[in-house]
């Protein structure tokens, strides 16, 4: 025995001669190949790093000249008066109110949304309510902006009786639905995966099914809803169409303070305002990107306490016996009651601002009669009566949805012919066509997914495949986590300012594809490292130990199955890219063209800021202006429905 | 191995229609991009050299009805682009489109964004003409001494108010109190008021990029700064939407803008008398809110961009000011 293998071992050594240069070549393939791995990993701590500097370079001689203090805490912004000043308090104020008012509305109706999808829903309401939520999260905001702006401000100007209905109200209201899915995914992921045996000890021992939701199972995924609330922050602070359209863009702190029916400004509407205009160099120039920083430094405080919270979820869920609970059982006691205290003192004091007067009288009312007859409710009282909120809270959100579908579609759809969507667009876009529009921004997403999808694939699979956790991929994915976070309109000022006027390309379709590839290589990075990771380390083992060299493993093991993930990232950040609209505003777009551009540096039209400007701009195109919201959101909810349609078909099969 | 093979297939599967999708997004978007093109613009750059004389000169002659001395071939796609003041982009856009129904081959983009945006882009040679409704000060002068403007037009700016308001006049220091924020109801000022309201003014302004605004400002307030809870757009189109649909609302516009959604409110210049914005009244000078708008180009303009402005400058383009609501040169 001993001996013959010792002569395989031999005959193998000697055979021929070749193939120990192909093993030495090979080896060498497989270096190279890391290699390029590495490039493409490296790449994306490459551009966060230059956009960070790019940004600070420029923002810093306002903090010079007019001082932090005077900078962050001035109160009168008012950049091109006969005597400039350059406080951006007000508009500090004016981000931050607009977000608390979008999570007043967005929080108690996506967690009870959430508890409502997870834990009543019938699993056939469940099938239609998860991708309608989703498709929530699909529209643009160029379009919720628009319907806001025709829709909402008139119905608060009319039902509040105020002059303008353009207000932190509006602005709120319409953040909240736009954060909505987004906290309601999360936190439904959080409440499903708390343990079954959670749920059913608390059945078990006699509790209600309400019991066994309030007591055990939101309080388990409590991390899980915090992180979903981050994020829905994260989105809120950093969103600049929607808001910039209904908001009325006063840089005022609003008087009395907690007037939700002022005029009011916030950071990002800011930049879209003042970016095209400004000239390079200028105070002013440096200003708005002092007010970037600013902006950058909030939504980063706001993402990576997410992460942190999300990673802390995710090392708890790995070592479960030793759980180490945010927060304290006083301290959580304590903090409820805070919250109960202040709540219902917001709660009163709006009711007394906005309502006649019965109105707080019969919550007062209503309240006494709780605190006293809360004793006599039987449990089942209490379970139908919160169980009616959840399910009134996801009927609101589908409400919303069918709302603004409805809207968008009844009066959009005279619009569309073959004319519509063939003709290019005359008399400022009221009359003909808006293919060019269309054309654009296929265009614009094809090169923003052809630049970003192999960065992104490189970087995901250097990330997971190549490396142990360590120094470098902690700072690789802080990277992403911050390129991720960074808002949108703060990647339009880098492009802007940096490809379209330092490196002197001008306005053009490159420029834009480049800054949309920015903005969702974060997306691709994420959504491949995902579906890297589920894949089995077993099936690696498996491959490495027949022989297989690293890149035929990766290749050839690893990559099919993790395909259908990154095939629905892809497709989502096409989504993303072609509803956005705050990056291509100052970068690429050009209100009308006849044809299409035939060169990369030419600029072109593109649906979400060609609706930008019909709604905000050019009175008397209501037809058509519908019409391209109504192209927009097909096309962008088409995407969404694929990336849907391919996850849903390969859960199924993996299931299966 | 039988969810291997699966899972191999949908795998091929995927890629393929990924590919698939993207490459026919691209092929449609190419294919009409030629059709289009060649529908237009017939022979395409690539016409070979070899192609019989009389068969190019027919098809140099059959566009170009004009203006005999159009710089432009009819078989080259050429492009320029325009940007600035929303002031002056009705008569540019529609000037354009005209200029192109004529000339088959080019293409005009148009965008706007406020003079400031205007005179910045042409600053920074991102577009081949800005467009601005403000002065070009002396400082931006210096900064680009290439600048070369050229006077298209003039303009009155206008005070709308919602067609609800039952005003009939306004005064020049009302109108200054009102954006200084000094009055503030409409039943300080005789005869105006909406009925069925609390009669708030709601001040609706432009943005900072706006030469409208600046002339506003400058004519009105002087170096005052109006209240900061006016209400800022983005265009003349989005201040004229805001009114119309706003019953306290007031603003200000060129009066290109004026249409049948807002009323134009006469204006009573220091006890002199009260004039009403019109065509009529900026060419008489009696109503004094006007102005002249002006396009911007690096240099002498020559090549597409001169045969454009000299389009504008002629009686068919003058044509067009006047039919876009604005006052023209020669009146």
């Amino acid at each position: 025995m001993h001996g013959r293998s010792l002569k395989m071992n031999g005959m193998q050594r000697f055979t021929p001669g070749a193939s120990c240069s192909t093993a030495q070549a090979s080896l060498l393939k497989e270096k190279f190949i890391k290699t390029i791995f590495f490039c493409t990993a490296f790449f994306a701590i490459i551009v966060i790093t230059f956009i960070l500097l790019f940004l600070l370079r420029n923002g810093y001689p306002i903090f010079e000249q007019i001082g932090v203090v005077n900078f962050l805490l001035g109160t009168s912004w008012t950049p091109t008066a006969f005597v400039p000043s350059y406080g951006i308090f007000p508009l500090i104020v004016g981000t931050i109110f607009v977000t608390i008012g979008a999570m007043v509305i967005a929080v108690p109706l996506s967690i009870g949304c959430a508890i409502y999808v997870s834990e009543l829903a019938s699993p056939r309401v469940k099938k239609v309510l998860k991708p309608a939520i989703e498709l929530l999260a699909g529209i643009p905001s160029v379009v919720y902006g628009f319907f806001g702006l025709i829709v909402l401000t008139n119905f608060i100007r009319i039902s509040f009786d105020i002059p303008t209905g353009e207000t932190w109200l509006a602005a709120s209201i319409l953040l909240g639905i736009m954060a909505l899915p987004t906290i309601i995914s999360v936190s439904e992921d959080a409440i499903s995966s708390v343990p079954r045996e959670f749920k059913e000890g608390s059945l078990a021992i006699g509790a209600t099914r309400w019991q066994t939701i309030s007591k055990v199972i939101v309080p388990a995924a409590l991390s899980g809803i915090a992180a979903a609330i981050i994020l829905g922050i994260g989105r809120a602070v950093g969103e600049t169409m929607a808001v910039m359209m209904v908001a009325g863009n006063a840089a005022i702190i609003p008087n009395p303070i907690w007037n939700v029916l002022s005029p009011i400004r916030t950071l990002t509407s800011t930049l879209g305002i003042e970016m095209g205009e400004v000239p390079v160099g200028s105070l002013h120039y440096n200003a708005l990107f002092g007010v970037a920083i600013v902006l950058l430094v909030i939504t980063l405080i706001v993402n990576l306490s997410a992460v942190a919270i999300l990673r802390h979820l995710h090392e708890r869920g790995m070592r479960r016996q030793k759980r180490m609970p945010l927060i304290t059982l006083e301290r959580k006691e304590s903090l409820k009651r805070f919250a109960e205290v202040s709540g219902l003192a917001v709660v009163m004091a709006a009711l007394l601002i906005f309502t006649p007067w019965w109105c707080p009288v019969l919550f007062l009312l209503a309240g006494v009669m709780w605190f006293y007859g809360r004793e006599q409710l039987s449990q089942k009282h209490i379970e139908k009566l919160a169980f009616t909120l959840i399910i009134g809270a996801a009927v609101i959100v589908i409400a919303i949805l069918f709302i603004i579908l409805q809207d968008i579609v009844i009066h959009g759809l005279p619009a569309i012919s073959w004319e519509f969507l063939t003709q290019s667009p005359s008399d400022l876009g009221r009359a003909g066509g808006i293919f060019p529009a269309i054309v654009g921004t296929l265009y614009l997403v094809t090169g923003a997914i052809l630049i970003a999808l192999p960065l992104g694939v490189g970087a995901a699979i250097y990330l997971v495949e190549y490396t142990r956790e360590g120094r470098i991929t902690r700072l690789i994915r802080t990277g992403v986590d911050l390129l991720n976070g960074t808002p949108s309109i703060v990647f339009g000022l880098f492009g802007f300012a940096f490809i379209v006027l330092f490196l002197g390309v001008g306005v053009s379709l490159i420029a834009g594809q480049v800054t949309l590839s920015l903005m969702v290589l974060p997306t691709v990075i994420r959504t491949t490292e995902e579906s890297l990771k589920n894949v089995p380390q077993s099936l690696r083992e498996g491959s490495l130990a027949l022989g297989a060299t690293k890149w035929q493993t990766i290749r050839r093991v690893v990559l099919p199955p993790a395909v259908p993930g990154i095939v629905t990232g892809a497709i989502l950040s096409i989504g993303r890219a072609a509803g956005e609209t705050a990056p291509i505003m100052f970068t690429a777009v050009i209100f009308s063209s006849r044809f299409l551009p035939n060169s990369l540096f030419q600029p072109v039209m593109a649906l979400p800021f060609h609706l930008y400007i019909l709604a905000t701009a050019i009175p008397g195109s209501s037809v058509n202006k519908y019409g391209t919201a109504l192209v927009l959101l097909i096309l962008v909810i088409a995407f969404y429905s694929v990336a849907i349609v391919v996850r849903n078909h390969f859960q199924n099969k993996i299931r299966g | 191995m039988n969810t291997m093979n699966i899972k191999k297939s949908s795998y091929l599967l995927l890629t393929l229609s990924l590919v698939a999708v993207l490459i026919a997004s691209i092929a449609v978007a190419g294919c009409i991009d030629k059709g289009t093109n060649t529908a237009v613009a017939t022979p395409a750059p690539t016409v070979p050299s070899t192609v019989p004389a009389t068969v190019a000169a027919t098809q140099q002659q059959t566009p170009a009805p004009v203006s005999t001395t159009a710089p432009v071939s009819s078989g080259q796609q050429q492009t320029i682009s325009i940007s600035g003041s929303t002031t002056v982009l009705p008569i540019v856009q529609a000037a354009a489109d005209k200029y192109m129904a004529a000339h088959p081959g080019v293409n005009i983009q148009v965008s706007g964004g406020g003079s400031g945006v205007g005179i910045q882009a042409i600053g920074a040679k991102t577009v081949d003409i800005g467009m601005t409704s403000a002065e070009v000060t002396a400082a931006q002068k210096a900064q680009y001494p290439s600048f070369v403007i050229t006077t298209v037009a003039h303009d009155g700016v206008a005070v709308i108010v919602n067609p609800k308001n039952t005003i009939q006049y306004i005064t020049f220091d009302q109108l200054k109190n009102i954006y200084l924020g000094k009055i503030t109801k409409w039943t300080e000022i005789t005869g105006a008021g909406v009925p069925g309201t609390n009669n708030m003014i709601v001040v609706v302004g432009r943005d900072s990029a706006s030469g409208t605004r600046t002339y506003f400002d400058s004519t009105v307030l002087g170096t005052a700064t109006p209240i900061n809870t006016m209400l800022e757009k983005n265009s003349n189109g989005a201040v004229s939407q805001t009114v119309a649909q706003t019953p306290g609302a007031i603003g200000y516009v060129s009066i290109g803008f004026l249409s049948n959604d807002v009323k134009a409110v006469p204006i009573w210049f220091n006890n002199l008398k009260i004039v009403a914005p019109s065509i009529s009244t900026v060419v008489d000078k009696s109503y004094p809110f006007s102005r002249d708008l002006y396009l911007i180009t690096n240099g002498q303009p020559t090549g597409l961009t001169g045969d454009f402005i000299k389009y504008l400058l002629s009686p068919d383009g003058q044509k067009i000011v006047t039919e876009q609501g604005y006052v023209a040169l020669t009146t």
